[in-house]
């Protein structure tokens, strides 16, 4: 019986050991010290952060690999002697490796060699840090005395927490009174009632008429970017969340947008300067086409086959973007400079203002747009296809037809965010359409909710707007995207938002019954 | 009533399928018109040239082929994109790179040259040793993907496969970038691997060099297909992974441990696209975080191009991919900036064209 | 009478082996017609071959006069072609009565364009699908349970949306695959009881693939029997009953004089308690 929480314990340090030796290498141990540091209001963005935060976060760390061990030993008997066993284990298994890895390069730092030409993370600094400003032994015993610690520490706390009933019914008591509160009749009433809607719509509406021009440029800049990336999620949604082909070389259809309208707004190298209206639908219409194109020869097959061509396409975009056989065309690697931004009746809206109405009125006629397609005839089919292409088929649904129908619709709202992206900017690249820009939307689709219209808002406010707030993470932001997508789809695939099928025969009966009497 | 009745369904059907020959013909007839223009008419290069770039082309094509050929297996065991394969041979090239830098601090002083390290003094044991990391490096790599990121989603809807191996892809890649800078490293071969070094052979008046690390890949990565090929025809081993790839459950119930053969093809296709690292950065020289990207998707298409699922096929792919895109750009006088460009390209072709590959069979309904 | 589907020595070949093999049959219009034979006589893939899943190598396959062999499926269902699958086959993360709406999808002609306006035709089939929805999950049983996901309901309802979403194309032909299996004894009558009226009420042509012998001759009013691909006997229920080859094919050769013996036996014991 003991043995078995020892020997969980030992394998979650096992486990925990490596993470935290991999985040010492990657410097993420100085970054996560730094993002406790701003929990406590300290901004330490370009030093290193003091020696407290990062013993915080080693007890984090420490309490993490605790817990995990406790509740993954978790049979009969539950006694505090097993959690603190295992808890206790973990903790040490993975201060051990910590210390290890600490010892090796404080030796190393002290013998005055820079393992930076190999690792170029591990700085002095950082290693200082992790060696809590100690000597590499003393240092190295201090972090496996710290995990060990708060390893058995926590583990402990759960185990209370688990058997106390005092605590755990109070911690019920208090979450359902608060369902209570919100399922109670008053509560309903003053939500359901239009009156209660309106308001909520009409505030919506005035922050985002009030918020633009006050909040100033840099947030206009973060929530503009947010809107470009809700209106790329929304489109990758529609081939992807609801007729389940996952593109992910959909940033070329996001080139495609912006190298059409730049490259006839801009002075240069064509000097066509078309109006903006008549460029921003050639855009969009374009992107449309490129996707039409695309889907044409690749969808009346099985399979994965989408997600790997249109990879190969925008790779071939890219590419012939940069390449000195198009400077002529697209000019080149230097990209197009000076597009024009919106004019409407001869006046100019370039200002950061007038450009984040313009976002928040595209993102609403995709929203809308996206809204009225879901719960369509056609969505329904995307849907089916998307559960079971065979029976779709045999229910008489032309499944190569509504999959182009799918990607076309998804490529021009790629291609309008890739518009708006180049007009705002006034200047457009090769190295805006790397993948990288595949990666964030399919990321914010999952993370939101896949195929759920609110878990895109969700997931580009998360994904696109928290890291400018997190501004320390900067470099291991696809690190932690790539994580973010694991971990989802092995523990919650549906999303933080999951998409609701719509509840249609009942409310046609109540709809039927209110109409009789 | 004996014969078969042809209609006009059938007809449609047919039609759709000389369509598909129709655009192959004419687009091969404009690419012959075009190879013959630049090859015959303008002689831009001479016949060492063409050498060279077959000669380029096969080496670079016998990485493509073990690369493709793990694509080929997972493809034909789990029918999904192991979208993270590319990193994996990423991380063999690394395992290569840094075991040849280990070697070059170690001294193994002579009394003829007191300066000797030990890569220089046992050369033959240092490859061998890249080798052994680099495969361990990656087969390890293959085994935990499979164990932590795939295994618990065995049943799970393929889009949620095929996402998570883009998320492992991704982790991978910005991993090895955190870790080891973003910047190209230089891998120091032994003096005797030297790059430059070779026979050299006359063709038409002029040398034309074949590099030591080049044949070195090539017969090595010929040995490696050979082996693999015996090993899944021949071998228990080999019967359980074609069993398992034709149908997972009539295998379980036949006693096939299905999850073991999942993990050992996952081990063997990252030990050949181990392999295919060490070679990559043993030949080419260049290493970095990326390195495994473009190699990854390329024997992709090789993998499509052979037939997916079909071994011998990813080789022929591979290779002819390899020759492909090295003749390429040179053959059709455009820019060798694109050679990129051609091998999507070939894809997209492919795909058209012939869908199931060269050497695949019609694939079954649940496989394409 | 009209003839409402007709295959005509179609033959169907994977590799080599023929799983369907120069095979007539003919279902006369308002008939219940049954395919029975033993695993793997290749009634399933002829029924594949006329819903368009499967192109035949040889032979036509005619509905209502119009070859329908090589194409599409979708071409198929639109046509007018429904059917069920041997494994139910729902749309399981859709609630019973989108399974249902998806159903009647050939009939509906608003396209996406009419989706994004809200156009009066997108609005007024919205609504029509609705009700037809509902009164097709009440004629199949299922009223009240239309906002369940489909993959939550048992096992009985299952398969009866998945004939209420076959049944929301109005089709002029039924294919059923095996549409008792896996019930008892008293969800077998129902079903053999509900697959009667749907032929009575709704007035379609059913062809089903059924092992229960008793729902198959309880119903039928034409039995077409495979065996190895081949249609070795055709005819009424009371014909196929007492035909030899049919029993040899289900029961083994040799087990032909056994049953004579026993029938001999039977006769004699009759002769004696007389």
């Amino acid at each position: 019986m003991r043995s078995s929480a020892l020997d969980k314990g030992l394998r979650t340090g096992v486990i925990f050991g490596i993470v935290i030796a991999i985040m010492f290498l990657i410097g993420f141990t100085v970054t996560g010290a730094g993002l406790v540091g701003k929990l406590f209001g300290v901004s330490s963005s370009y030093n290193t952060p003091p020696l407290t935060f990062f013993v915080i976060f080693m007890v984090l760390m420490g309490a993490w690999a605790g817990i995990t061990a406790a509740a993954r030993s978790l049979t009969e008997p539950d006694t505090l002697k097993r959690a603190l066993t295992a808890g206790a284990s973990a903790g040490a298994v993975s201060g051990l490796i910590s210390a290890v890895v600490g010892f090796i390069f404080g030796t190393l730092n002290a013998n005055a060699i820079d393992p930076r030409t190999y690792l170029p993370m591990v700085s002095p600094e950082s290693t200082k840090l992790f060696l809590m400003n100690q000597s590499p032994l003393t240092g190295s015993l201090m972090l496996l005395g710290v995990l060990t610690v708060s390893g058995a520490a926590a583990a402990g706390l759960s185990f209370y927490l688990r058997t106390h009933d005092g605590v755990k019914s109070g911690a019920r008591n208090i979450t359902e009174s608060v369902r209570k509160t919100i399922r109670s009749e008053g509560v309903a009433r003053v939500t359901n009632s239009p009156y209660a809607r309106y308001g909520f719509w009409l505030l919506v509406a005035a922050l985002l008429i009030i918020l633009p021009r006050t909040w100033g440029g840099y947030w206009n800049y973060v929530f503009g970017t947010v809107g470009i990336y809700i209106i790329l999620g929304l489109g990758l949604n529609i081939i992807t969340g609801w007729a389940g082909q996952l593109v992910i070389g959909y940033v070329a259809f996001f080139a495609v947008g912006a190298y059409t309208f730049a490259l006839l707004t801009a002075p240069e190298p064509h000097n066509l300067t078309m109006n903006f209206w008549l460029a921003l639908g050639l855009g969009v219409l374009a992107a449309g086409i490129s996707g039409l194109l695309i889907g044409l020869p690749i969808l009346n097959l099985r399979g994965d086959y989408l997600a790997i061509v249109t990879l190969g396409f925008a790779e071939i975009v890219r590419i012939l973007l940069k390449s000195d056989l198009m400077t002529e065309y697209t000019a080149g690697p230097r990209g197009v400079r000076d597009i024009a931004g919106p004019t409407l009746f001869g006046r100019s809206f370039v200002s950061d203002v007038d450009f984040m109405y313009l976002i928040i009125i595209a993102v609403l006629v995709v929203t809308f747009i996206a809204y009225r397609l879901q719960n369509s005839r056609t969505g329904k089919a995307w849907y089916a296809i998307n559960l079971d292409e065979t029976v779709a088929r045999a229910t008489g649904i032309n499944a190569f037809a509504s999959k182009l129908l799918a990607l076309s619709l998804s490529a021009a709202m790629a291609g309008l965010a890739g518009v708006l992206f180049a007009s705002r900017n006034q200047f457009t690249g090769p190295d805006d359409h790397a993948l990288m820009v595949s990666i964030n939307v399919i990321c914010l689709v999952i993370v939101g909710g896949i195929g759920n219209i609110p878990g895109v808002f969700l997931g580009a406010f998360a994904l696109k707007g928290l890291p400018e707030i997190l501004r320390e993470t900067e470099n291991y932001r696809l690190l932690i995207f790539g994580v973010l997508l694991i971990v989802m789809m092995r523990l919650r695939p549906e999303g933080f938002l999951p998409a609701k099928r719509p509840v249609l025969e009942k409310s046609a009966q109540t709809s039927s019954k209110e109409a009789q009497p | 009533m004996d014969k078969p009745i042809s209609t006009s369904t059938h007809n449609k059907l047919r039609l759709e399928r000389y369509i598909r020959t129709a655009i192959g013909i004419v687009i091969s007839a404009f690419l012959f018109w075009r190879i013959y223009n630049v090859v015959v008419l303008q002689q831009h290069f001479g016949a060492d040239t063409w050498v060279r770039f077959g000669l380029s082309g096969l080496i670079l094509g016998g990485m493509y082929a073990l690369i493709a050929i793990g694509y080929t297996l997972v493809y034909g065991i789990m029918f999904m994109i192991n979208f993270a394969h590319g990193e994996v041979m990423m991380l063999g090239a690394f395992g290569g790179y840094f075991t040849f830098e280990i070697l070059r601090f170690i001294p193994a002083p002579t009394t003829a040259s007191p300066d000797l390290n030990f890569l220089n003094a046992n050369p033959f044991l240092s490859v061998l040793l890249a080798f052994v990391v680099g495969i361990t490096i990656s087969a390890t790599a293959g085994f935990y993907l499979e164990k932590i990121a795939y295994r618990p989603l065995r049943n799970a809807p393929r889009l949620i496969l095929l996402i998570t191996a883009i998320g492992a892809s991704t982790i991978l890649q910005n991993l090895a970038m955190l870790l080891f800078g973003p910047q190209r490293k230089n891998v120091v071969n032994p003096d005797v691997l030297d790059r430059a070094a070779g026979w050299v052979i006359n063709v038409g008046g002029n040398d034309v060099l074949i590099s030591y690390t080049g044949v070195f890949s090539l017969v090595l990565s010929t040995l490696l297909m050979i082996g693999l090929f015996i090993l899944v025809q021949r071998t228990k081993l080999g019967r359980a992974m074609r069993a398992v790839a034709q149908d997972k459950n009539t295998a379980f119930l036949m006693g096939v441990d299905v999850n073991d053969v999942v993990s050992k093809t996952f081990i063997i296709s990252g030990a050949l696209a181990g392999a295919a690292g060490v070679m990559w950065s043993i030949h080419m020289g260049l290493v970095n975080h990326f390195t495994g990207f473009l190699p990854g998707i390329k024997a992709f298409t090789a993998a499509v191009m052979g037939g997916i699922g079909n071994i011998p096929g990813a080789m022929l792919g591979g290779i002819l991919l390899g020759v492909i895109e090295a003749i390429g750009p040179a053959g059709m006088g455009i820019d060798f900036q694109l050679k990129d460009v051609i091998a999507f390209s070939i894809l997209v072709l492919v795909l058209i064209v012939r869908p199931s590959g060269i050497l695949g069979e019609k694939l079954s309904e649940e496989k394409l | 009478m009209t003839t409402c589907i007709e295959t005509k020595q179609v033959s169907k070949i994977f590799g080599g082996l023929t799983a369907v093999n120069t095979v007539d049959v003919v279902v006369p219009e308002h008939a219940i017609a049954s395919i029975i034979g033993p695993n793997g006589a290749g009634k399933t893939t002829l029924f594949n071959c006329i819903s368009g899943y499967y192109v035949p190598e040889q032979g036509q396959i005619e509905f209502f006069g119009n070859a329908i062999q090589g194409q599409p499926t979708y071409k198929v269902a639109d046509m007018g072609i429904a059917r069920t699958y041997q494994n139910i086959r729902l749309f399981g993360d859709m609630t019973a009565i989108e399974n249902v709406i998806v159903g009647q999808y050939p009939r509906f002609k608003a396209n996406w364009v009419d989706a994004i306006l809200s156009t009066r035709r997108e609005r007024d089939e919205a609504k029509q699908a609705i009700e037809e929805a509902r009164r097709l999950l009440k004629f199949v049983g299922l009223e009240g349970l239309g906002d369940t996901l489909a993959r939550n309901l048992p096992y009985g309802a299952q398969r009866r949306l998945e004939i209420a979403r076959a049944l929301a194309s109005k089709p002029r032909l039924l294919l059923l695959d095996e549409p008792t299996a896996g019930m008892n004894p008293q969800e077998t009558d129902t079903m053999t009881h509900f697959i009667r009226n749907l032929r009575d009420e709704l007035g379609i042509t059913i062809l089903l693939i059924e092992h229960d012998m008793r729902v198959v001759m309880g119903i039928s009013d034409q039995i077409s029997v495979l065996d190895y691909g081949t249609k070795i006997a055709e005819g009424k229920p009371k014909e196929i009953q007492s035909n030899q080859r049919v029993i040899e094919a289900y029961l083994g050769p040799d087990v032909t004089s056994l049953t004579k013996k026993y029938q001999l036996r039977k006769k004699q014991r009759h002769d004696a308690t007389r």
